[in-house]
């Protein structure tokens, strides 16, 4: 049942998004009318005004999903779900033809000849003027001088059309024709092209490891792919064609010629070693200019005019055979487009780093599987599950093994027989390892329940030790003098700041992680803890101590009901507080955790794995605020009202 | 009605020119993304300008910390050649279908070693005690898969071992704290630090002998390859020079050493332990036919991830641009 929607999360994500674009209208048009109801008799500022407003929560989130629909190119897919693989195959054509486009003025404002001929004479011109007057004698510096010379004659004669190879032309030539020979089969149109049946059989986009299917499954991609095959061609006779000609060829043999003389003569003799190390650079600076030009990439200012024509009018072919696909490219796919890379087509730009909706969820699907053989599960372990855990295990945390060694007697032998028989002492031991069956207990087990568990303990330590604390120091002169530097120095301090010092402490295991995030919550808590204490107003606490309360009943009954609203305030900030940090505290020693599977997700730039963690985390967090502000409604309804 | 029409067409109107975005792609300056606290010969080129003078265009050179970190950079279209990235993270964006390509190696070195806590009289002949025993490993990096091969060799079942995904810094202090029975480290102090307390699990010789070894890789966007090869084939050859110029002399090690922000004693260790190798033993021995490139990258990715086959790894593997 998974695989089928796995399958079809293209149509699954079009349903979604039609009931969030209705969503987001109908709310809207209800948040309108309310608003007109309520406008006359509600005044500015009152608190009221915050309650109920559902069809704005609604508005919300539909337009935040609405937009990670967007930006994630979830739309394009769930609508025009052949959009990833036509762009693939057209995006197959501009890598076919780089090599050619790179020579020409297409994204670019040079022809590639003119860039060369500059960037080359530019740098004729700097060594001429770099010549090295100590290293080299009179002849050797008219001789360098003459190469220099030659070389920049090289690029005139390779720039002067009347120069041009004959078989360049034709190559030119054949490339133009097969250019207008391919806009015309494009324009020509695709109808009765059918797809391989190979190509059907592909998962669909963004189903498979392989994002975008790579053989084409329209008739317009078979079209766009079997031009992009035959553009190749085109592109191989191009990268071959060179621009040789007799003059050329007899001015670089020569120069050739002297430059080797000039390297040969820096072998033979011999120099010393700075003077010698002075003129082989001279002399490489040199040849690889020259190498440059001998290969014949240079060609006249016009030679490549029709061809780029061609190119040109080549392009529009291929815009017109996109049709449809240019629109749904530019409105619904932002970004860069898809990108043909040596082994498949990738999404570029926003569709990159932001995955799809449904795909997300399909990779917390794969995730929260518990058959961790059967796929599921991260790093061999489950996202949020349960297992048996032994009872003797937990009562063995409890019994410290050094405990067993104060028993008198001592540990026993192998018998001369080879046996082992246990004593009293040894099976002691055995308890307080846990290696003794005492029965079994269900638990709650997986990355989700190891970061809760962190959070949860980590919290009710904070809450236990900071609020009677933060109590006394708002009531007490003696607990608020002592504290107040401890506590005020070391709650500035950003938890991260403490992570360096946690590992080498605590180690790895979860005290660590747990005394990290304990170190948070506890400040939160006494702070205000404190501030809800001192709050207290002196006449309440007058009144209960006129009609004979006890220290004790003011305490609980005057002073802590006064502080519940700013603790259980302290409580939801350390919460929040708490999952910013668990990252963090994960990351010290990674074995599981929310946090665990971020870091090495990052690791590998997994953005689907990265964003499953951050909603986790986001969604428990909401989770655990929604839960709070329901204890706070529950349990002080005085709250605001004091 | 049609004022809302109106807006719906602007509003359509500006998607769309946000959607075109032309590029202009004039290569003016090339840039380079190269490690801090890493030396290389070829600094002493980048320092003197010669990259510059020679390509004739600007060359700008940017440090990162992480391979990973060049990979997004060159995805974000800010970095065109990335000098000794790690083979894991290039491998690990080819597996993501990044249009990168692997052009050369920028240098060979001994694979990260895997430090066993002194006392545990555990060595290579006795491995199969680190069954059972707790690893610290930086997932997914180059000494993870050191420390794959390691296990391999040495016939060890890693499924037996507690993995702990740490940084080589906190790995290292977790080994000297006792925590971890066995840490795998990269990195010059890390390593210094682990040493204190550990030994490696393999000796150099028996590293060489198992066939356990690391590059690091020269690798360029596929756009910045097609459209200008002869740039980049002018920084191939470039780096080339400053390898073969390198004779670790006093004056090379200061000029490098002030560069990669090191000292001098620390850099002429870090770079005894590489090898640059020339532009013709790159294609002899990891650019042919059955190379030793395409083997390695394979045989890393089936390691990071299951469903990876080596032919399409080595497909981005394109030594043509050393000649």
């Amino acid at each position: 049942m998974f695989s089928w929607l796995s399958e079809e999360r293209g149509s699954i994500a079009a349903v979604i998004i039609v009931t969030l674009l209705l969503c987001l209208v109908i709310s809207i048009i209800i948040g309108l009318k309310q608003t007109s109801y309520r406008a006359k008799d509600e005044v500015f500022g009152d608190p009221e005004r915050t309650l109920g407003g559902w069809y704005w929560t609604l508005t919300g989130i539909s337009s935040i999903l609405l937009l990670w629909f967007y930006f994630s190119w979830g739309m394009a897919r769930a609508f025009f779900p052949e959009t990833g693989n036509e762009l693939c195959q057209a995006a197959k054509i501009d890598t076919a033809i780089a090599p050619i486009t790179a020579a020409l003025p297409i994204n670019s404002r040079y022809f590639k000849s003119t860039t060369l001929t500059r960037r080359n004479l530019e740098q004729l011109e700097i060594l001429e003027k770099k010549l090295p007057a100590d290293v080299y004698d009179k002849a050797e510096q008219e001789k360098l001088l003459k190469i220099i010379l030659q070389s920049k004659q090289i690029i005139e004669i390779f720039s002067n059309p009347k120069n041009q190879s004959s078989d360049s032309i034709r190559a030119f030539e054949t490339i133009q024709d097969g250019f207008r020979e391919l806009s015309k089969t494009l324009r020509f149109g695709y109808e009765g092209l059918i797809p391989h049946p190979e190509a059907l059989t592909q998962p669909k986009w963004g189903t498979d490891l392989t994002e975008i299917p790579l053989l084409p499954t329209t008739p317009r991609g078979v079209l766009l792919d079997k031009t992009s095959q035959d553009a190749k061609l085109l592109t191989k006779i191009f990268l071959k064609t060179r621009n040789n000609s007799a003059a050329a060829d007899a001015l670089i043999k020569t120069t050739k010629e002297m430059i080797n003389n000039i390297k040969k003569s820096n072998e033979s003799s011999d120099f010393e070693e700075d003077i010698l190390s002075k003129r082989s650079a001279y002399v490489k600076a040199v040849e690889r200019i020259f190498r440059r030009l001998d290969d014949g990439t240079i060609f006249p200012p016009s030679a490549l005019d029709n061809l780029s024509n061609s190119v040109n009018d080549f392009f529009l072919a291929i815009a017109e055979t996109r049709g449809s696909l240019n629109i749904i490219d530019r409105i619904l796919v932002p970004g860069d487009g898809v990108v043909k890379s040596k082994t498949q087509c990738t999404e570029q730009g926003s569709g990159r780093w932001l995955p799809k909706p449904t795909d997300v969820i399909a990779t917390f699907v794969k995730l929260a599987n518990p058959d961790i053989e059967g796929g599921g599960g991260y790093k061999g372990s489950t996202l949020l599950w349960w297992k048996w855990i032994q009872i003797a295990d937990i009562l063995a945390f409890f019994i410290p093994d050094s405990l067993i060694d104060l028993f008198p007697g001592d540990y026993g032998r192998h018998s001369e027989t080879g046996v082992f028989q246990p004593n009293f002492k040894d099976k002691a031991l055995a308890l307080a390892q846990g290696d003794i069956y005492l029965g079994a207990v269900p638990m709650l087990d997986g990355h989700i329940w190891d970061s809760l568990f962190r959070v949860i303990v980590a919290l009710g330590l904070g809450i236990g030790l900071g609020v009677p604390l933060g109590i006394y120091m708002g009531i007490s002169r003696f607990f608020k003098s002592f504290f107040d530097p401890i506590i005020e120095l070391y709650r500035p301090v950003p938890p991260l700041a403490w992570a360096p010092l946690i590992l080498t402490i605590f180690g790895i295991q979860d005290d660590g992680k747990i005394f990290l995030l304990f170190m948070v919550a506890f400040a939160i808590m006494v702070i205000s803890a404190r501030t809800g204490a001192s709050g207290t107003q002196l006449s309440k606490i007058r009144a209960s101590h006129s009609l004979g309360a006890s220290d004790r009943q003011i305490l609980r009954y005057v002073i802590l009901p006064n502080a519940m609203p700013e603790i259980l305030t302290g409580i939801r900030i350390s919460i929040g507080v708490c999952w910013g940090t668990l990252v963090a505290a994960e990351m010290l020693a990674g074995t599981t955790g929310i946090g665990f599977i971020e870091n090495v997700a990052r690791v590998v730039s997994n953005y689907e794995l990265i964003w499953v963690t951050i909603l986790i985390m986001g969604l428990l967090g909401l989770a655990f605020d929604i839960l709070m502000r329901w204890a706070i409604v529950k349990t002080i309804p005085w709250r605001g009202k004091g | 009605m049609k004022k809302y029409l109106k807006n719906m067409v602007a509003a359509s109107v500006s998607a769309c020119t946000l959607g075109i975005g032309t590029i202009v792609s004039a290569a003016d300056s090339v840039n380079v993304a190269f490690f801090l606290e890493w030396g290389t010969p070829n600094q002493i080129s980048k320092v003197d300008k010669v990259y510059d003078d020679a390509m004739g265009v600007d060359v700008n050179w940017t440090d990162f910390s992480t391979g990973v970190q060049m990979t997004e950079a060159m995805l974000a279209g800010d970095i065109d050649i990335a000098y000794s990235q790690g083979l894991a993270p290039f491998v690990t964006a080819i597996q993501q279908g990044h249009p990168l390509k692997m052009v050369a190696v920028a240098m060979v070195y001994e694979a990260n070693d895997c430090f066993i806590k002194n006392g545990l009289g555990i060595d290579s002949s006795n491995a199969s005690e680190l069954e059972g025993k707790t690893v610290a490993v930086p997932i997914n990096t180059m000494a993870d898969f050191a420390f794959k091969s390691y296990m391999n060799a040495l016939n060890v079942d890693m499924s037996t071992m507690t993995i702990v995904d740490q940084a080589p810094p906190d790995g290292a202090k977790s080994l000297a704290d006792g925590a971890v029975d066995m840490a795998c480290i990269f990195g010059g102090n890390s390593s210094k630090e682990a040493g204190e307390v550990g030994t490696p699990i393999m000796t150099s010789q028996q590293k060489i002998d198992a066939g356990i070894g690391s590059f690091d890789v020269i690798s360029v966007t596929e756009k910045f390859a097609t459209e200008n090869p002869d740039l980049l084939k002018t920084f191939l050859d470039i780096t080339d020079e400053a390898n073969a110029a390198w004779k670790a002399t006093d004056a090379q090690l200061k000029k490098v050493a002030a560069d990669a922000g090191m000292s001098v004693p620390d850099v002429k260790s870090q770079m005894a332990g590489m090898i640059f190798m020339s532009e013709q033993e790159q294609l002899d021995k990891y650019f042919g036919k059955n190379g030793i490139a395409a083997s390695a990258a394979a045989a890393l990715g089936t390691l990071f991830s299951d469903s990876s086959d080596g032919i399409t790894i080595a497909k981005t593997i394109d030594g043509s641009f050393l000649d």
